[in-house]
């Protein structure tokens, strides 16, 4: 047992810490998968296993991501170690910018700062969806359910929950009715 | 102190629900959070809401760390527990669900049901965000100024290299000028 090759909690930890404190939207994901690989914690296709696993369960891509990764190489306290490291520099960042924010907000030029920033959010949230909804465009179908979703949640403020159930529930039933039209 | 203890239960409920119903990464929330958040609870206003997305956006980690703004403006008494709190709410219970998946997944794997899952919810998880649009501009002053700051981005994020939190700061830049 003196021969214990496995990354230790702290270096499981800092790692995924370095990862959250310096990365951004998508590169989060690059970021890990460079570093999980290098670190030889996980190979190409454990990679391709983690994402999948990632993108599929409710959670933000880059703390599933990571909490695979811990778990994969030291099992649950390995996951817990992933998840502080993921966590807490975000947490602590976002605080500095908060407590700047309550501060500050009140200064006319911050405030047209702060307008303006958001107006470039929602840039880049349109960016996101269109490119979303291009990955869509393979069926009608799934552009009907998807313009349906979008159309009785921002006007009928339907809840998340029932969304899913409905809207969700159809594009999974939808799913599986074609997938078994193909294989037939 | 009932009252705030009351107000910290609200927070982990409001925050527990939309962490386990966080599919796709949690892009699809966002209208719910609102919902909760501004409508129901008044712990921001809109205006408030649409700016901590953005500092979500702007800082490094996951966008829904901005869950801890709004449970720091939540509890004026105590800002850094409401923050906490609504931290912990939003990232444990969706990990609970990763970590207890393992094991279950590598059976689930092979199935044809894991595309299946992801690929029927993608159409629900995208009119998600494009509601997320809608609930996010409605914190934003109606003027052509903004609007065009949205519309550039919008371009310049699929036609450009440059990073997300560069166009955001850009687009701050004209807002000092332009929207003040």
């Amino acid at each position: 047992m003196s021969h214990d090759t496995r990354p230790s909690l702290p270096s499981i930890a800092l790692a995924f810490a370095k990862i959250s404190s310096t990365s951004f939207g998508g590169g989060q994901k690059a970021s890990i998968r460079q570093q999980v690989i290098a670190r030889g914690w996980m190979d190409r296709n454990g990679f391709m296993d983690a994402l999948e696993i990632a993108l599929v369960l409710p959670g933000p891509n880059i703390l599933n991501l990571a909490l695979y990764c811990g778990q994969k190489v030291r099992g649950v306290p390995g996951a817990i170690a992933a998840f502080l490291g993921a966590s807490v520099p975000p947490f602590v960042i976002v605080l500095i910018a908060g407590a700047l924010y309550f501060k500050y907000a009140t200064n006319p030029f911050v405030q047209g700062g702060l307008r303006g920033c958001a107006a470039g959010a929602i840039g880049l949230t349109i960016g996101n969806a269109l490119e979303l909804t291009w990955d869509e465009r393979t069926e009608w179908a799934r552009i009907v359910l998807l313009a349906a979703t979008a159309l009785t949640v921002s006007f009928l403020h339907m809840p998340l929950l029932l969304v899913l159930v409905l809207f969700g529930g159809i594009g999974v039933a939808h799913e599986y009715v074609r997938t078994r039209k193909g294989k037939q | 102190m009932n009252a705030s203890l009351d107000n910290l239960l609200h927070l982990l409920w409001t925050f527990a629900q939309l962490s386990v119903l966080g599919f796709g990464g949690g892009k699809g929330i966002i209208p719910q959070m609102h919902a909760d958040a501004v409508t129901r609870y008044h712990w921001v206003t809109s205006q408030q809401f649409t700016q901590f997305y953005t500092i979500g956006k702007l800082v490094p980690g996951p966008t829904t760390i901005f869950a801890a703004l709004i449970g720091y403006a939540a509890t004026p008494g105590r800002p850094l527990l409401g923050a906490a709190v609504a931290t912990l709410a939003m990232f444990v219970p969706s990990s609970a669900i990763m970590v207890g998946f393992d094991a279950f997944w590598v059976r689930f794997g092979a199935s044809p049901w894991r595309a299946i899952i992801s690929q029927g919810l993608a159409p629900a998880i995208v009119g998600l965000v494009w509601s997320s649009v809608w609930t996010i501009a409605r914190g934003i002053p109606v003027s052509v100024v903004a609007y065009a700051v949205a519309a550039v981005v919008t371009v310049l994020m699929l036609r450009s290299k440059l990073s997300a939190p560069l166009l955001i700061v850009l687009s701050g830049v004209v807002g000092v000028v332009a929207l003040r």
